[in-house]
């Protein structure tokens, strides 16, 4: 199966995922879950591991997943991203992601009650600061053969809803991945009020909370080597909001008359359109590339992923922002959808590290 | 040995094919004109071309195995379908005696076209040109001035798109033509370009005689051959890496490969080899050019990833919109490199020639870039194209609509910049 070439199988994928979203989120449930007291209510959450198997898609197999990989991933979550799905299915993927490959014994009730729709999970990296890499990690990790975790994390997906939540947190030998049961004692958490209400955030607080590790090491390269699989899972979600922004702006552009004309017909309109089209389809091809390379094992996955969660956080939030200003007043209307996808493209742009940050990441990997 | 040909033939038959004649006709070390007449004649030179006119009449995809083969054998591979545009624009709307006539020399290099299509008052606007054509017997009778017409001194004969109906609307009264140069009236001024070299010209034509059998289709007819024309312009550019190499011919063969030869600076496609510079420069830690690098590194990847996309999708016979977009994306990312390799230079990108040959050599590419965004159709004609054929968007109320070509208000027709 060569870079870009879809199978059978993904269309069907796609398809089917196309048509759950679209039945099970439209725009009124989106923001009927906005306001909810959770982000999504769990009998949805069991129906989606039961109907469609997503939450164990990249479950290994012997847990009662699809063993499927890094391509089928980005297909689901373009797909989510383009109809702003709320909920916990990034945060639990990702922390998926920390699972697999890990040591059975620590590992194997987790994916079985994820892949069952049983557990929402979510992992938590960054603090009060807001920085993404290990450096910023402050929570203390003490012990040996139990481990307690000691700090203060933040901007933490789905954070008040996780029933797992993967913590990064510095040990002696440096900064390793642990698990940590949402029941735990010592574990306070508080929802923010953020900028993006399809995305939740939580600020967790751990005191002296039992931990299991999951990286073996603190030599940073496992880290490192989910950051990656995490910036590319986001990148594949931002390229299908952007994709929808786009789209959006061009239905109206089509219909919407002034001057005698749709204002489609206008250039300062149609330019911008056509410029938003070219970022739009260069970063699917990012992300699907990027897809393609951490599915491969390819060592181009370190350049690729840090280049994918850049360009297509600023596409995703340049394309909202050229929805809105296509749509006139009328997307300054809380009722109107576009805001929702400038909001999506801002917390997506920031989280699990910024344009900024990525880029410099992008250009110490490239040998400079 | 028995052969399947046209499009029914398989890749093992191709290559079996290919390779049989390779071995009975191909020597290391081999080429020159013998060889070429050979090989035109054979078929390999331009394979999905009919048999019956210096082709194999095999399928497209087969281009890339026949391709191989040459290779494998030390051959240069010969795609004169893809690289031809005069002669599969020839053979896509001439006469069977304009076939004969035309194609073999075309192919065998004697021939050499340029296109006459530009006018001082008809670029974006092209339907807008006013050279005539004025039927006489069997010959037509040509004036008026073409302009940017590049390798025009290199060739020996020209595409011609002239009016030969005014008092209908400006698409409807076009005609076509190959034009032999070596005619009494045909005057080519090489024009003075802001790179310093001389590849593009103003062509003057007064009272050209031109006979009828020079014609390319209909009558009036001549906008849709130009559309093949075009349309065989743009594969040459698809075909080149990085979408460009047709525009880099344009700007000057000769100081491009130079320059290639010469120095990171200009070297890439985009134009240089940035990391090299940086740290050659000292700036390698700068936060602003580690931010512009990564950026332009972005682009270059993924317009090349558009590419790849495009012929994965092609491959499972989709036609891909993304074919559409690399010309536009190139050309942010030229002038997106030179505004970075600029930066890299600081202060002495102001010097020039001898001074500062560096500087030069930046300062010429920061031109060239301009082939990308203007040549071949500009930017804004690629976001109009991408806009109205690819999104659906309507096009712009043409106040020339309808209108017969006579009452047009139309821009100078003439302009001498020699
Ligand atoms: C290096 C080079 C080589 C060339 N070689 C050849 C050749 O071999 N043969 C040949 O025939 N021609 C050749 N050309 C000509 C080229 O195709 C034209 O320059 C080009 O199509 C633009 O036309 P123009 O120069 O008349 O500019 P104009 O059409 O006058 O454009 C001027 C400005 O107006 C804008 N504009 C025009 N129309 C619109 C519109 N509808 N909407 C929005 N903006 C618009 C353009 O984008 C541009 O910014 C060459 C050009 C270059 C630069």
């Amino acid at each position: 199966m060569g870079t870009f070439e879809f199978t059978e199988d993904h269309e069907a994928l796609r398809a089917s995922v196309r048509g759950f979203v679209e039945e099970t989120f439209p725009e009124t449930e989106v923001r009927r879950l906005m306001a909810a007291p959770t982000p999504l209510e769990r009998s949805v959450w069991e129906r989606m591991a039961r109907e469609l198997g997503l939450q164990g898609l990249i479950v290994p197999e012997e847990y009662g997943g699809a063993g499927a990989g890094a391509v089928e991933l980005a297909i689901v979550l373009e797909e989510f991203g383009r109809r702003l799905v709320p909920g916990p299915f990034l945060s639990t993927a990702l922390a998926t992601l920390t699972l697999i490959g890990g040591d059975p014994a620590v590992t194997a009730d987790h994916l079985e009650g994820i892949a069952a729709g049983r557990v929402v999970a979510t992992v938590a990296l960054a603090e009060e600061d807001g920085g993404w890499d290990a450096s910023g990690v402050r929570c203390e990790a003490a012990g040996e053969d139990e481990w307690r975790l000691t700090g203060t994390k933040s901007f933490v997906p789905d954070g008040m809803d996780a029933d797992l939540l993967v913590v990064a947190a510095r040990t002696d030998a440096g900064v390793r991945l642990f698990a940590v049961d949402g029941g735990a004692d010592g574990l306070a958490r508080e929802e923010l009020d953020v900028f993006d209400l399809t995305r939740r955030l939580a600020r967790v607080r751990l005191d002296g909370v039992a931990a299991t590790p999951l990286t073996a090491t603190g030599d940073g390269s496992e880290f490192d080597r989910f950051l990656d699989a995490a910036r590319l899972a986001v990148a594949a979600e931002q390229a299908g909001g952007a994709d929808f922004a786009l789209a959006m702006a061009v239905a109206y552009a089509k219909e919407r008359v002034q001057f005698g004309r749709a204002i489609g017909s206008f250039q300062a309109i149609k330019h911008m359109c056509a410029d938003a089209f070219v970022d739009v389809e260069s970063a699917r091809s990012a992300a699907y590339y990027g897809a393609w390379a951490i599915a491969a094992g390819s060592p181009e996955t370190a350049a690729v992923a840090p280049l994918a969660k850049a360009f297509c956080s600023d596409v995703f939030f340049e394309t909202a922002r050229t929805n809105m200003q296509v749509h006139g007043g009328i997307s300054f209307t809380y009722e109107h959808p576009a805001h929702l996808y400038y909001r999506r493209a801002k917390s997506g742009a920031q989280l699990w590290g910024s344009p900024t940050a990525q880029r410099d990441l992008l250009a110490t990997r490239i040998g400079l | 040995m028995t052969e399947t040909a046209g499009a029914a033939a398989s890749e093992e038959q191709v290559r079996a094919q290919v390779a049989a004649w390779l071995a009975e006709n191909w020597r290391p070390g081999g080429g020159g004109p013998q060889w070429r007449e050979r090989l035109i004649d054979s078929g390999w030179a331009a394979p999905t071309w009919p048999v019956e006119w210096f082709g194999r009449g095999l399928h497209r995809d087969m281009r890339r195995v026949v391709a191989e083969e040459f290779t494998r054998a030390g051959a240069k591979p010969v795609a004169l379908d893809v690289t031809q545009l005069f002669a599969n624009t020839i053979l896509a709307h001439g006469t069977d005696d304009q076939k004969r006539e035309f194609v073999r020399p075309l192919a065998l290099g004697e021939h050499r076209g340029c296109l006459l299509y530009s006018e001082p008052g008809a670029g974006s606007d092209l339907a807008a040109l006013q050279t005539r054509a004025d039927r006489d017997g069997d010959t037509w009778i040509v004036s008026g001035q073409k302009v940017w017409t590049s390798g025009a001194r290199e060739a020996t004969h020209g595409f011609l798109i002239a009016r030969t109906d005014w008092d209908v609307p400006k698409h409807r009264g076009l005609t076509f033509f190959w034009i032999p140069l070596d005619r009494p009236g045909v005057d080519i001024r090489p024009i003075h370009q802001v790179t310093g070299g001389s590849e593009f010209n103003e062509v003057f034509l007064t009272d050209v005689v031109v006979a009828d059998s020079h014609r390319l289709g209909e009558v009036d007819n001549g906008w849709r051959v130009l559309q093949t024309a075009l349309g065989f312009e743009r594969l040459i550019m698809g075909a080149a890496a990085g979408g460009s190499s047709e525009q880099r011919r344009r700007a000057g063969r000769k100081d491009t490969a130079k320059a290639d030869r010469q120095s990171p600076w200009t070297r890439k496609i985009g134009g240089a080899d940035y990391i090299e510079l940086a740290k050659t420069t000292g700036k390698a830690g700068d936060p602003v050019t580690r931010q512009e690098i990564a950026r332009l590194y972005t682009l270059e990847k993924v317009n090349a990833w558009n590419g790849m996309r495009a012929r994965a999708d092609s491959g499972r016979g989709a036609a891909s919109p993304l074919a559409s977009i690399g010309k536009l994306a190139m050309s942010r990312i030229v002038h997106t490199g030179v505004k970075v390799t600029t930066d890299l230079l600081g202060t002495a990108s102001v010097l020039d020639g001898d001074e500062d040959p560096v500087a030069a050599e930046v300062n010429r590419s920061s031109f060239a870039a301009f082939v990308t965004s203007i040549g071949g159709g500009t930017d804004q004609i690629q976001r109009n194209i991408i806009g109205e054929r690819i999104l659906g968007l309507p096009k712009e109320p043409e106040v020339d609509r309808d209108v017969p070509f006579r009452d047009v208000r139309k821009a100078r027709a003439t302009r001498r910049f020699s």
